[in-house]
């Protein structure tokens, strides 16, 4: 039996949702890891500059 | 040279991760779900991946109790923070997941619920620790919250065989199988993601160390 034209543009539609809900996941996926990248980043620098500011401090005072 | 191993590690991790990506989309699309089944080969990893970080943070936090050395802390909450990132990530593409096949983005079924029970936990471990300024006493409070909070994980890896979930049967230890290739695929990605975590946990440990100087010069300067 050949299916509907119908039958045909709800497997297509349905197809597409599928791949777009997949390519949804995937960039979920990856964002996450970025933007905890750059939290870490943000984070080194802060350290960096807080231990440079209490070491330029310390030497100050002595 | 610490800084270099972590960097191999790390690329070698996104290179295997982008090279997966694009084995993926070869892959045919599985009988009953379609494409959207691929979603499999991020979500399981980065659940294995987070529950690995709990189990780390447990014995870490068991290590700290007995010996009070302050790496263990160190450990402890670095791997936590990490295995958060990963939960939360397995969390969001399961929904997603789950927006396709069972029309829901969200459902209090056991597993679900306890997985994001055990986020919670663990998001609560790290306020916990904001919430106290002594060193040791929020080493020890944190150590004994990561413990308890670890109870929830043996459920959360359980809950689809001791209750009825609407949560899908694992594939690996539920009577299910992938052809080769796909298994193939799945392992290293299991690989590249816990090699993302372990590259992020140094990182992590290497920034706890840091604030750990950073608290030794205050009081330094509150001495002088």
């Amino acid at each position: 039996m050949q299916p509907s034209a119908e039958d045909v543009a709800r497997e297509i539609t349905r197809l597409q949702h599928n791949y777009q809900f997949l390519s949804y996941g995937l960039i979920v996926a990856w964002l996450i890891l970025v933007v905890y990248v750059l939290m870490m980043v943000s984070r080194e620098n802060k350290l960096k500059r807080e231990i440079a500011s209490l070491r330029a401090m310390l030497e100050d005072r002595k | 040279m610490r800084d270099k191993i972590l960097f191999i590690i790390g690329a070698i991790a996104i290179f295997i991760l982008a090279r997966d990506i694009y084995m993926v989309a070869g892959l045919p699309e599985e009988a009953n779900q379609g494409a959207i089944f691929k979603i499999i080969f991020f979500h399981v990893p980065m659940a294995m991946t987070a529950l690995t970080c709990s189990l780390v943070a447990f014995v870490s936090s068991v290590a700290f109790l007995i010996t009070r050395r302050f790496y263990f802390d160190a450990l402890a909450v670095a791997v936590t923070e990490v295995g958060l990132a990963f939960l939360a990530g397995n969390l969001i593409t399961g929904s997603i997941w789950g927006r396709i096949i069972w029309g829901i983005w969200w459902t209090w079924d056991a597993r679900l619920t306890s997985a994001l029970v055990c986020w919670l936990l663990y998001a609560g471990y790290l306020m916990l620790r904001r919430a106290i300024e002594e060193p040791t006493q929020r080493a020890t409070f944190a150590a004994v919250f990561s413990i308890f909070a670890f109870i929830d994980v043996p459920i959360v890896i359980f809950s689809i065989k001791w209750w009825r979930t609407q949560h899908p049967q694992p594939v690996f230890w539920g009577g299910g199988s992938f052809p080769p290739d796909w298994a193939a695929i799945f392992w290293l990605n299991v690989l590249a993601v816990l090699l993302v975590g372990i590259v992020f946990t140094a990182v992590r440990l290497r920034q706890e160390e840091a604030q750990r100087e950073i608290d030794s010069l205050r009081r330094m300067a509150h001495a002088l």
